[in-house]
């Protein structure tokens, strides 16, 4: 049944210093920013934070700056601008294809970036109404202490389902954080955790401020969302690409993955196909996308479909990049 | 009397009379009427799927400060559902909970907070029985009934057989049995399912404003359900986002919010969440369909054998309407000369299924057009072909006892066969893309109401006073359809008047003539019909005032547009105010009436048992082709384009034709395509949009509709029903299409992307 917003105060701020005095003043206070993940939540339960700290104000935390570092990207940029920036779809396209991806347009027009790549997991045991889960006994992941999906699991399953997280992640992208302990940079691979309750690695009260993208290293870059519809759907399977080609060789290959885990992964052990012609990759990056896939019954999808999906998925935009690289070459 | 409407009514786009108050935000929907002071209803929900009621403890919750009134199964001892033989819900759970979801008790308090507080303090006992989601469950031996009165929790089974199916078999060439299952689906109108109730307890009068396709059943309902007197009640149905079949019986909550309302003795509102909007439910159940068709070499067929199992739910609702529907419409759509029916409609521990679009026919027709198109290629025959050696020639009876008096699915094929360049481009398609043709049909009301009163099948007033305008005065309920609209047209057709005189008035019990709803596509059909007769009635009394005033003798009069005049005279005539005068001398306001009823012989053949259902005056037809492909790398169906034709006898509003036929096909996309109720032990997975998967705008095709008009004998100036009769060809020609383009053919519905790769996988496996 509908679960009333539970009440909190409502913050504003003006700047990053504020934000941050509020939320280290206020314990169990959230960011927000676009709200289309955290509002849904709290309004079907999920979590009853004192106060809510709009960072949407704060003066320069929307910035897309484009220089000889490469990219830097606001918090608060939301994805419709990240998606249609032409400096984006030019220098860093799977950035660019996966923000253009996420959800359906309105969606895009609030949802930050930031706010997408800090979104919380997901699963059908959890997404669902507080009448729901109170009579399914709760679960790991909200106030229960048993998985429905893995049996006995001590950890929870639930999948983050953000777009832009493995596209970054094969850009080589990090995250700029400001907390109680001040700011930090790290790569946005370690900013994830592939647990379903604590898959960000972020103190209380720490938000991430900003991405850095290196520039473009020559490589192709894309972003697969394999999903049933065009709009609205979290993606069943998402492969982000960076390839990169030296004649018939391969030189460089990252691939990154939504929807199949607690975390995006970047796929690992790529590195023993360096050197070798397409023809001899496609078969082995698809055996390693489909061990780097953790999919359970988290969605209505089964998961052999996901993980079956990522690894053609992978092979086909791996087949593009590649003879994208041939024409950029001649 | 002869009269010349300038500009003619029908016939002409015409957009929507309260098109306006909806594009401009105007409208206002039940949960938009303004209500100061309303209490707020909630509605406390069963946790188990199955179980026995023990206790309800609501002393707590109703100490809490700001309850007004909490309510219980004991409050409502008395069963309701749509069908007068099978009532057997309680709008509150009494002795046993039978879904996950049943309402088990309510609130109405001063406000969210609190009405939620207020369902936390109530305590329930349950004590859980073993519980059913299959029908084969639900069937083996010995499993635990949900009503003591329905042995092996079978609702309704239904078995006919018409000729010799046997010899039928044994006479054809190619003879083919599948199985199919089709999920279970919901409607998913965008309005929550909403009510305001208003209490009078000085009067004793109960108003109810719903979301409902039948406020008349709403009516009835309630006041069984309330032991009031039907006088004391009054339904306004306002602006409704959505029927299709979801709203066109009274629903619990609709009960339930009289019940908080006359306890409190004040105004509740009622508005459910998605979620429990999906767990009331009533779509369409999931299947299971075994077919078998006998076919000559030429593609006639010689016999159908069918067996439908569905899933109900856990109450009666329209479930034997449905499992007699899916028997029924096999005949009528081509010729059969033997057909073999076995139905069972089965009892399992979920919401309850109901109508939708298409009602009972769908899912069967769907795996009918898919057999026939295995069958054709089997033979080496064009799938046109075959549809062609099949048709009927009207007027003709079915073996079921149908009239079928007019049919236009040759002219339907063979607009679509040129639209499509089906000949052209069908062995010349990509790797991947395919077409697929299917057709369907459907009826144009249901020609017995579920209520047997002998009152008249519908009924419509005119009032005309001094002001010269002409109140329609309607019971049929606009749920977006344009009911509203068509009576305008055909009142104005008749009258010749201009259109600014003419106002629509409906669904309030307190103003309009009672009428049976918005169901199985009666609207157009009958209360068209009763708009006719009553706009004749209305006209003869102007033409009568014409002539007493002109002196001259009625059939003399001739009207063009608002002018009477004498026939062949030079005078200028008579303007219409001046008739109007003329016409209230002595009388005063004019109120007329007009009726409509399905003679007898349209009504099913009583010497066979169960004709009633499938029994209709005109039978619509639609035939489609469907342009797909698959993706190679997901495995997923886009559809590119369709191309539907539909004959609806004459399109009053082509404009609102083309607006339904385009929301059958998407409708009928969507379920072949995506959309699927999941239940996990009775859990909802999918009661909400994101996982209920209905198609966006992203996958809307392009849908090129033609309209045929087979002018048929009964129907309003020729007009049959036109919203229901495609919905399932869409899904017969999307299977078909992707067979076409990936070789697979799919017996399980809907095709989503890991059906159709499993599908595929298993081809290659075989293959290789």
């Amino acid at each position: 049944m509908t679960t009333l917003m539970p009440p909190f105060r409502l913050h504003r701020p003006a700047s990053l210093a504020e934000a941050m005095a509020t939320l280290s003043s206020t314990p169990g206070g959230r960011p927000l920013a676009g709200g289309t993940d955290l509002l849904v939540n709290l309004r079907r339960g999920m979590g009853a934070p004192p106060a809510l700290v709009d960072l949407t104000s704060i003066n320069g935390l929307d910035r897309i700056d484009v220089g000889a570092d490469g990219l830097v990207l606001g918090a608060t940029v939301d994805l419709a601008r990240l998606g249609d920036d032409p400096r984006v779809r030019a220098g860093w396209p799977a950035l660019a294809q996966a923000a253009a991806a996420v959800a359906g347009p309105t969606h895009r027009e609030a949802a930050t970036l930031g706010g997408n790549l800090c979104q919380d997991t997901r699963c059908v045991f959890v997404n669902q109404s507080e009448w729901w889960r109170a009579a399914n006994s709760y679960c790991l992941k909200v106030r229960g202490d048993t998985c429905h999906v893995v049996k006995k699991s001590e950890r929870c399953y639930a999948v983050y389902a953000g777009d832009v997280a493995p596209a970054l992640l094969v850009l080589g992208a990090s995250v700029e954080t400001a907390g109680r302990d001040g700011t930090r940079r790290l790569p946005l691979a370690d900013l994830f955790r592939e647990e379903g309750r604590t898959h960000l690695a972020l103190e209380p009260g720490e938000v991430v401020t900003a991405i850095r993208v290196p520039p473009p290293d020559g490589a192709s870059t894309g972003y697969r969302k394999v999903r049933v519809r065009d709009s609205i759907d979290f993606p069943l399977a998402g492969i982000a690409m960076s390839l990169r080609r030296s004649g018939d060789g391969l030189a460089s290959l990252r691939v990154a993955l939504t929807g199949i885990a607690s975390a995006s992964v970047l796929v690992p052990d790529l590195d023993t196909m360096l050197g070798r012609p397409w023809a001899e990759i496609a078969g082995p990056l698809a055996e390693a996308v489909r061990k780097a896939c953790n999919a359970v019954k988290t969605t209505v999808a089964t998961p052999k479909y996901r993980r079956r999906v990522s690894a053609a998925a992978a092979v086909a935009l791996g087949a593009e990049l590649w003879a994208g690289q041939e024409e950029s070459a001649a | 009397m002869s009269t010349l409407t300038r500009p003619p009514r029908i016939g002409r786009p015409t957009p929507l009379v309260d098109g306006v108050e909806k594009v401009t935000g105007r409208a206002k929907y039940t949960a938009d009427l303004p209500a100061p002071g309303a209490l707020v209803g909630r509605i406390l929900r069963s946790p188990v799927p199955h179980g026995i009621l023990r206790r309800i403890d609501t002393t707590a919750a109703e100490r809490l400060p700001g309850v007004v009134a909490v309510v219980t199964g004991a409050d409502c001892a008395v069963p309701f559902g749509v069908l007068p033989i099978a009532r057997n819900e309680y709008p509150l759970a009494r002795d046993k909970v039978r879904y996950r979801g049943e309402p088990v008790a309510a609130v109405a308090a001063v406000d969210e907070e609190t009405a939620a507080q207020a369902l936390a303090l109530i305590a329930v006992e349950i004590e859980p029985l073993p519980a059913y989601f299959e029908s084969a469950k639900a069937r083996a031996p010995g499993a635990t009934l949900l009503h003591e009165n329905k042995p092996g929790n079978v609702e309704r089974e239904v078995h006919n057989e018409f000729g010799d199916v046997a010899a039928g078999l044994a006479a054809a060439d190619l003879v083919r049995k599948r199985k199919f299952t089709f999920a279970e689906v919901n409607h998913a109108h965008l309005e929550l399912n909403a009510t305001l109730a208003e209490y009078d307890p000085e009067r004793g009068w109960l108003t109810l404003h719903s979301t409902t396709q039948v406020p008349y059943y709403v009516h009835l309902t309630v006041a069984q359900c309330l032991g009031m007197d039907t006088a004391c009640v009054r339904v306004v149905k306002p602006f409704l986002g959505g029927g299709f079949g979801a709203r066109t019986e009274a629903l619990g909550f609709e009960i339930i919010a009289a019940l908080l309302a006359r306890k409190a003795g004040g105004t509740v509102r009622l508005q459910l969440s998605r979620e429990e909007t999906f767990l009331t439910h009533r779509g369409r159940p999931q299947a299971d369909i075994t077919l078998e068709i006998g076919m000559t070499r030429d593609g006639r067929i010689t016999a159908c054998a069918a067996e439908c199992t569905q899933r109900g739910g856990a109450y009666a609702g329209y479930g034997i309407i449905t499992i007699l529907y899916a028997g029924a419409l096999l005949h009528g759509l081509y010729h059969l000369p033997t057909v073999k029916y076995d139905g069972w409609r089965v009892y399992t521990n979920l919401p309850p299924c109901g109508a939708m679009r298409g009602h009972g026919t769908v899912d069967m027709r769907a795996a009918f057009e898919a057999l026939l198109d295995e069958m054709a290629t089997e033979l080496g025959l064009d799938p046109f072909a075959v549809r062609r050696a099949n048709l009927l020639t009207a007027p003709t009876t079915t073996l079921m006892g149908q009239k079928v008096m007019s049919y236009g699915l040759g002219d339907c094929l063979d607009r679509v066969e040129t639209a499509s360049g089906w000949r052209e481009r069908r062995d010349r398609m990509p790797p991947g893309r395919g077409l697929g043709l299917a057709c369907s049909h459907f009826v144009s009301g249901t020609s017995t109401p579920k209520h047997w009163t002998g009152e008249p099948h519908a009924v419509l007033n005119l009032k005309l006073d001094f002001d010269g305008g002409i109140t329609i005065l309607t019971g049929a309920s606009d749920i977006g359809q344009g009911s509203s609209t068509i009576v305008t047209q055909v009142v104005g057709e008749v009258l010749g008047c201009d259109w600014s005189r003419l106002r629509v008035v409906s669904t309030d019990s307190a103003l309009t003539p009672k009428d049976n709803g918005s169901y199985s596509s009666r609207v157009t059909f009958m209360v068209g019909n009763a708009a006719i007769q009553a706009a004749e009635s209305l006209k003869a009394i102007l033409v009568a005032a014409a002539a007493r005033r002109l002196e001259a003798r009625p059939e003399e009069i001739e009207c063009l547009g608002e002018s009477f005049r004498v026939a062949h005279s030079q005078d200028l005539g008579l303007s219409f105010s001046d008739v109007v005068k003329e016409a209230l001398i002595d009388t005063g306001t004019i109120t007329v009436k007009g009726t409509f009823t399905c003679p007898k012989e349209y009504q099913g053949d009583k010497a066979i048992r169960g004709s009633a259902i499938g029994a209709s005056m005109g039978f619509s037809y639609a035939a489609q082709v469907v342009e797909c492909s698959v993706d190679p790398v997901t495995a997923r169906v886009t559809v590119h384009k369709v191309w539907v034709a539909a004959d609806v006898g004459r399109a009053l509003n082509p404009l609102a034709v083309e607006g339904q036929i385009h929301g059958a096909v998407w409708m009928g996309m969507g379920q072949a395509l995506s959309e699927e109720t999941r239940w996990d032990e009775g859990r909802g997975l999918a009661t909400n949009l994101v996982d209920y998967r209905v198609p966006t705008m992203a996958e809307s095709p392009d849908i090129e509709v033609h309209i045929v008009e087979s002018l048929d004998p009964n129907g309003p100036f020729g007009a049959k029903e036109a919203s229901e009769g495609p919905l399932a060809g869409c899904i017969g020609a999307l299977m078909n299409a992707v067979h076409h383009a990936a070789g697979v053919r799919a017996h399980a519905v809907p095709l989503t992307p890991e059906r159709v790769a499993d599908l595929i996988e298993a081809k290659e496996r075989t293959a290789s």
